[in-house]
């Protein structure tokens, strides 16, 4: 497999030939040689040269290549098709590889263009300046070395598979179809909840997937098949700017970039090849490819795959489907048309090489999100569904009459536009449907594709009338959005609400029973198909996305039940539809969050929430509304506003329809700033001076005194994370607005400005801080073994951690045993957890955004507590190095033999600190014994109790360490095995093996 | 009026299977059995013990600096001389790893109560509350009604687990009132088996049986008999044959069989004792011969 990211591991074992190449100067000489091999590959193989040409001529770079102790300097220039190394590196290098030693550069020599990202992460190998020319000279290094490189990939799968052949032990198979079978067993109730109109047991325990055939074969066409790169958008959206221009325009004068944004999605969506699935009720893929595809995104990330072209369907971990053809697009006629055109390289050229930015590229210390993209919130689709894109047009154009300025006009116009292409593409859908009906043997499908056409011609222009064409027309937006946005967590807000009316008027209209139950069946159908095709619309990753984001989909968050404006019950006959299709798809995307009112929701409704997490094992999250509305009260929203609150990405609140929070903007590691203060501002992994000097440990004579030093890093490494968010938020107003996203958001009508320029009603950023639980728990242990009981002093505590308590075991075993954490029910403790979740809260809240809005606080992790904990030394709570933090701000698993002091803990932290939401993730193991109904009661309570003392938001894993295991041995048979990471979803077997062996470790509560 | 504060193995919360819903079991430290099988020796003995456990001891060496007695060697593995112990416990707070602990610790009935009520949400959701168990609750008598009154005043459910080996005129009046549910141990019907293998007599367990079950026909605390199956010892056909005669006789509708766990063994040798007794786990078909004893007399067994 491909290796862990720990700074003790290396991604290839070094040999005894190798170990010659080591020797003084030799690493320089065998530099030297490979380049200039490089060099006469390209000068005289056409093939290899070939590769040098975009469609838009020669593309001439520079790569420097140098270690830290100047052992190797030398560089290859690429000019007008002819390549020459050389001793040295000009100052015109477009990038420069920085390496720790001769090992690394040794090793990166020798690695798969996936592997050379592990060098990155572990921050052996420092990039200087355009990622996008590193990966394309990683591509030309994959055409020197593609044979070997597909043999080293071949070899790891097959190391990967005899490993888990050996570790299979038969005894873990013991749970294997008790898990399998926890579907057949359902219960059923009598609806109790007003807003539930027409389903007698709104469980709908009488079906189940085998039910739904078609369903079935999505979901096994899912789990079998690969996602495919799709060229189609990046090719018709790159020859699009080669006519009419990027910066200036065909006559030369500067665009004004939301036009420019608006006629370029435009023509993207006129020329869309219209893809109906065979059997789908819904038209329609964000890709050419009728099951699963992925969209590039050469304006924002989609050249960080640049150098893995070739091997994406080799890959060990999430492989995709690419055809030799896509590839070839991709290089000659796409990526080189867009290496100085996105987010890095426009913050790059307009404020050169800065702290800010070498910090986000190291990877350890935070993530900025912008780099990607922008678009994390929850579009406002209810009007469109109602009054459908021509509605919003004529409200467009009205705007345009009053528009307060020249950019508001034009963004109106801009924004009609958009809405147009949308159109043009429903009606290409419309025809290709009516074509496939002409051709279609199957009388009933025939049938269905006319209606489909029919469908079509009214949605999304019009308002829909049925869930069929609801759920249309919401998809078609959708692909659309798609389209425009890259998927970092675009979010679909509350569909139990936006699509009851259509429920109710479908089953209002029904004659009989027999119709009644006809059109429910239909309706988890339909539903159940939208679930499909957004969990086929994957995001294209490159393989360093499976150590950071191991396994993570575009993360389409879905919110359902809590109240509705006016504070009333918002559970209704659709929030149970929805369900049953989670409970029967279990799929890792939608992510599906539930929302609880404690004295407005119903018990039944809660108890369903815990069955269908029991029988998924891995979803919905459940979230208190009452914490939520007071982490949202203090930004001054309307009461009506924060009861609009939907799930956006992962957990994060945004106001439905309105706000523009990017609410993943900065995944923040909150034990970087610990290790800065344990080191005077020093950050060991980074080997920089990233904070300011703050003093050595042994200068702390109070344990405030080292707080204070702590706020101090803290402070200075999250003023850094807001300047690279912010000026990469400037650059999207500046060159990547949105005007489709923007149409859709509520306040653009007012405002006339793109959501990227503060158009949207409400605007903020949310951060995810990550490593709350191992800070205070290390926190803890400086202030009870440090400061009150003296058993150690400072400076030998820091030297125990440099060590990773080697020859420490005594302090390494105190730290863990003695001292109260987090988690353990100690008031103390959960005090000391308040106290930094506020400073981290008040830290962010002093700062603003781009669009002048705050910035909020989280306390979820994605998968960024493993990837972070990979990369980060022993610490004071006697974690050892490279072990993974807990996830979000879950307590870890020796704070306490009882869950339920878990549980108090966590719901005693202060809501208004968690104003970006937690993740609090548990994972239950029921007892066999025990009927359904007592395992679902034990959960209810837990989960009830939990909301009743204060707490936000939790997530469960039913599932025993056990099966995991077997699961790890036995991949096959638990394709579709759902476990929560800690905010999202993902299947099992995709991840890895780190964040396996996390997930196996997590503390297991029985039930 | 106040006695001494009882003496505390442990408060396990979130238990779900000693008794319904989510619970928290109190382990009282003293049992008037010595049973040989005992699944919680370190709660036998009705004082404070050391218990030391190798497995987690990294040879600091800490504790043996702070003996007083001499009583504590470091080696492989480290070891503990109990003869010279005088169960001061400094070794305890001097240990880093925990693998020195005082088992028992005195606590005052409203310390008890406090801790308990923290869970009081997590027993109303669930329909759970607090056991009392052990070691032999009763044997804290006065405390043990103490604790229980505060309970129930405070709206908890209520359940004694208890082998039945008490003086009843205390427990009617101190304990009884405030109990919802007890589970009663019945092991051995014969009074010489019994003497044998739980070093005590039957007796005043079988009258005490017979007064709860008694009271709990004309509306008292619901009794729960419970049987361990110990392989070899309690479960021979006779003498399940003689406790099913005991449980009808008494009215008893259902008992709940309790099969032999072999995973206890190591917690004795902490506390310095010798297990007496080692068995394996019971086959299904075992399980199901020793249900069948009960169910031929018309008795539900539940797991």
């Amino acid at each position: 497999m491909t290796p862990p990211t720990t700074g003790s591991t290396t991604p290839t074992t070094i040999g005894t030939f190798d170990r010659l190449l080591l020797g003084s100067r030799r690493m320089d000489v065998a530099t030297a040689a490979l380049l200039r091999l490089m060099t006469l590959l390209c000068n005289h193989r056409a093939s290899l040269r070939d590769m040098l040409r975009s469609r838009d001529g020669w593309v001439d770079f520079t790569i420097g290549i140098r270690t830290e102790s100047g052992s190797v300097e030398r560089s290859i220039t690429f000019e007008q098709g002819r390549a020459a190394s050389r001793r040295g590196i000009s100052g015109h290098a477009n990038a420069v590889l920085n390496f720790v030693d001769d090992r690394a550069l040794l090793v990166m020599l020798r690695s798969t263009p996936n592997e050379v990202l592990t060098l990155i992460l572990d921050n052996d190998l420092v990039i200087d300046g355009s990622w996008g020319h590193v990966q394309l000279f990683n591509y030309l290094l994959a055409q020197v070395a593609g044979a070997q490189h597909d043999r080293k990939l071949g070899r790891i799968i097959r190391d990967d598979r005899a490993r888990r052949k050996a570790d299979a032990n038969p005894e873990h198979e013991r749970g294997r179809d008790a898990f399998a079978a926890r579907p057949a067993t359902r219960l059923r109730a009598a609806a109790v909840d007003p807003g539930v109109l027409h389903l007698s047991d709104p469980y709908l325990s009488d079906y189940s997937l085998e039910d739904f055939p078609l369903l079935r074969r999505f979901l096994d066409d899912h789990l079998a098949q690969n996602p495919e790169v799709c060229a189609e958008r990046p090719r018709l959206l790159t020859d699009w700017h080669r006519e009419h221009g990027f910066e200036t325009d065909a006559t030369g004068a500067p665009w004004d970039p939301v036009q420019r944004q608006g006629q370029a999605f435009a023509h993207v969506m006129r020329h869309k090849t219209p893809v109906i699935r065979d059997g789908d009720p819904l038209p329609g893929t964000t890709t050419t490819k009728p099951v699963t595809g992925s969209v590039v995104f050469p304006d924002a990330q989609g050249l960080m795959i640049w150098g893995e072209l070739d091997s994406l369907d080799k890959r060990m971990l999430i492989p995709f489907d690419i055809s030799p053809e896509t590839s070839r697009t991709l290089h000659h006629d796409v990526f080189p048309w867009w290496i100085h055109r996105n987010f890095r390289e426009w913050v790059r050229a307009e404020h050169g090489d800065q702290l800010s930015q070498q910090v986000d590229e190291r990877w350890v210390a935070y993530f900025v999100w912008k780099s990607i993209g922008i678009s994390h919130t929850v579009p406002d689709f209810g009007p469109i569904l109602t009054a459908g894109t021509s509605g919003r047009i004529a409200l467009l154009k009205e705007a345009q009459q009053t528009a307060v300025d020249d950019e508001a006009a034009s963004t109106y116009g801009t924004m009609i536009e958009c809405l147009e292409g949308v159109e043009a593409y429903a009606d290409h859908l419309g025809a290709h449907a009516a074509s496939l009906a002409a051709e279609a043997a199957d009388p009933d499908r025939a049938a269905d594709l006319r209606t489909m056409a029919a469908i079509c011609g009214r949605v999304p222009r019009h308002g829909a009338t049925t869930l069929r064409e609801a759920l249309t027309s919401l998809w078609i937006l959708w692909v659309a959005l798609h389209n425009e946005n890259a998927d970092t967590g675009l979010s679909l807000g509350r569909l139990d609400q936006v699509l009851q009316p259509f429920f109710d008027a479908d089953l209002q209209a029904a004659d009989s029973d027999a119709e009644r139950d006809s059109l429910v069946r239909r309706a988890i159908e339909l539903t159940g198909a939208f679930f499909m095709r957004c969990t086929d619309h994957f995001p294209l990753s490159p393989d360093i996305g499976n150590y950071l984001f191991g396994g993570a989909s575009s993360t389409q968050a879905l919110t359902l039940g809590g109240v509705r404006r006016d504070g009333t019950d918002a559970v209704n006959d659709m929030t149970y539809v929805l369900l049953k299709v989670t409970e029967m798809l279990s799929i890792r995307d939608v992510n599906v969050n539930a929302r609880f009112k404690r004295g407005t929701n119903s018990d039944c409704y809660l108890r369903r929430l815990c069955e269908v997490n029991f029988i998924t094992a891995g979803t919905p999250s459940m979230h208190s509304d009452d914490a939520v509305f007071a982490s949202l009260r203090p930004h001054g929203y309307s009461e009506e506003d924060i009861r609009d609150w939907a799930a956006t990405g992962c957990v994060e609140p945004s106001i439905s329809g309105k706000h523009m929070g990017h609410t993943g903007s900065i995944l923040f590691n909150l034990v970087a700033a610990l290790q800065m203060t344990l080191h005077d501002g020093w950050h060991p992994r980074m080997r920089l001076q990233v904070g300011p000097r703050t003093g050595a440990v042994d200068s702390f004579e109070t344990f405030d005194g080292f707080f204070e030093a702590f706020a101090i890093q803290l402070r200075s490494l999250a003023a850094l994370a807001v300047q690279r968010n912010n000026q990469l938020a400037a650059v999207h107003a500046q060159h990547r607005p949105t005007p489709l996203l923007s149409s859709m958001m509520g306040g653009t009508l007012r405002s006339g400005r793109d959501v990227t320029r503060g158009g949207a009603e409400i605007n903020s950023s949310g951060t995810s801080n990550i490593g709350l639980a191992d800070v205070t728990d290390s926190m803890m242990v400086i202030l009870k073994l440090v400061f009150e009981e003296r058993r150690v002093d400072f400076a030998s505590l820091v030297s125990a951690i440099d060590a990773d308590f080697e020859g420490h075991d005594a302090l390494a075993a105190r730290a863990r045993c003695k001292v109260p954490l987090f988690g353990s029910g100690d008031p103390e403790a959960v005090a000391m957890a308040n106290r930094i979740a506020g400073l981290v809260h008040d830290t962010w809240t002093n700062h603003r955004n781009h669009r002048g809005g705050r910035y909020t606080s989280g306390f979820w992790s994605m998968s960024q507590h493993v990837a972070y904990g990979c990369l980060t030394g022993a610490l004071p709570s006697g974690r050892r190095a490279g072990k993974a933090f807990t996830p979000g701000l879950t307590p870890q698993p020796l704070a306490s033999k009882s869950f339920l002091d878990n549980i108090r803990d966590v719901a005693h932290l202060d809501p208004t600190n968690l104003d970006n939401n937690m993740a609090f993730n548990v994972k239950l193991v029921p007892d066999a014994k025990d009927s359904r109904d007592t395992t679902v009661s034990t959960m209810e309570a837990y989960t009830k109790t939990y909301f009743d003392c204060g707490g936000m938001q939790i997530q469960f894993n039913v599932v025993t360490a056990e099966t995991l295991r077997d699961a790890m041995a036995h991949p096959e048979a638990y394709r579709g095995l759902l476990v929560r990471i800690s905010g999202y979803n993902a299947y099992f077997v995709t991840l890895n093996r780190e964040i396996q062996l996390e997930l196996i470790e997590r503390a297991e509560f029985g039930l | 009026m106040t006695g001494a504060p009882p003496l505390i193995v442990d408060i396990k919360a979130n238990c779900l299977d000693d008794g319904p819903g989510i619970r928290s079991v109190v382990f009282f430290k003293g049992c008037p059995l010595s049973c040989v099988w005992c699944h919680n020796p370190e709660s036998i003995a009705p004082r404070a013990e050391l218990s030391f456990d190798p497995d987690v001891c990294v040879g600091s060496g800490e504790c043996v600096d702070r003996c007083p007695e001499g009583a504590l060697q470091i080696g492989r593995p480290a070891s503990l001389d109990r003869d010279r112990c005088t169960a001061c416990f400094d070794c305890v707070d001097a240990c880093p790893a925990g693998a020195l602990e005082r088992v028992g610790r005195p606590l005052d009935v409203a310390e008890i109560a406090r801790l308990l009520l923290r869970d009081k949400p997590f027993y109303d959701h669930s329909g759970g509350g607090v056991t009392f168990s052990g070691g032999e609750a009763t044997g804290s008598m006065h405390a043990l009604g103490e604790l229980a009154r505060t309970l129930v005043e405070a709206g908890v459910h209520t359940l004694l687990q208890t082998c039945g080996a008490f003086s009843r005129e205390r427990f009617e009046r101190d304990v009884y009132p405030w109990l919802t549910t007890i589970h009663y141990d019945l092991k051995a019907a014969d009074a010489a088996h019994h003497r044998d293998v739980c070093g005590a007599d039957n007796r005043t367990i079988l009258d005490n049986f017979a007064w709860v079950m008694d009271r709990a026909s004309r509306g008292g605390a619901e009794v729960l008999p419970r049987v361990p199956l110990v392989p070899g010892i309690t479960d021979a056909d006779a003498n399940l044959d003689a406790l099913a005669h005991v449980l009808v006789v008494n009215g008893a509708p259902k008992v709940q069989l309790m099969a032999y766990n072999p995973l206890w063994g190591g917690k004795a040798l902490k506390v310095g004792r010798t297990p007496k007794y080692t068995g394996g786990w019971m086959a299904p078909d075992e399980l199901r011969r020793c249900a069948d004893r009960f169910e031929r007399r018309g008795l539900q067994v539940v797991a």
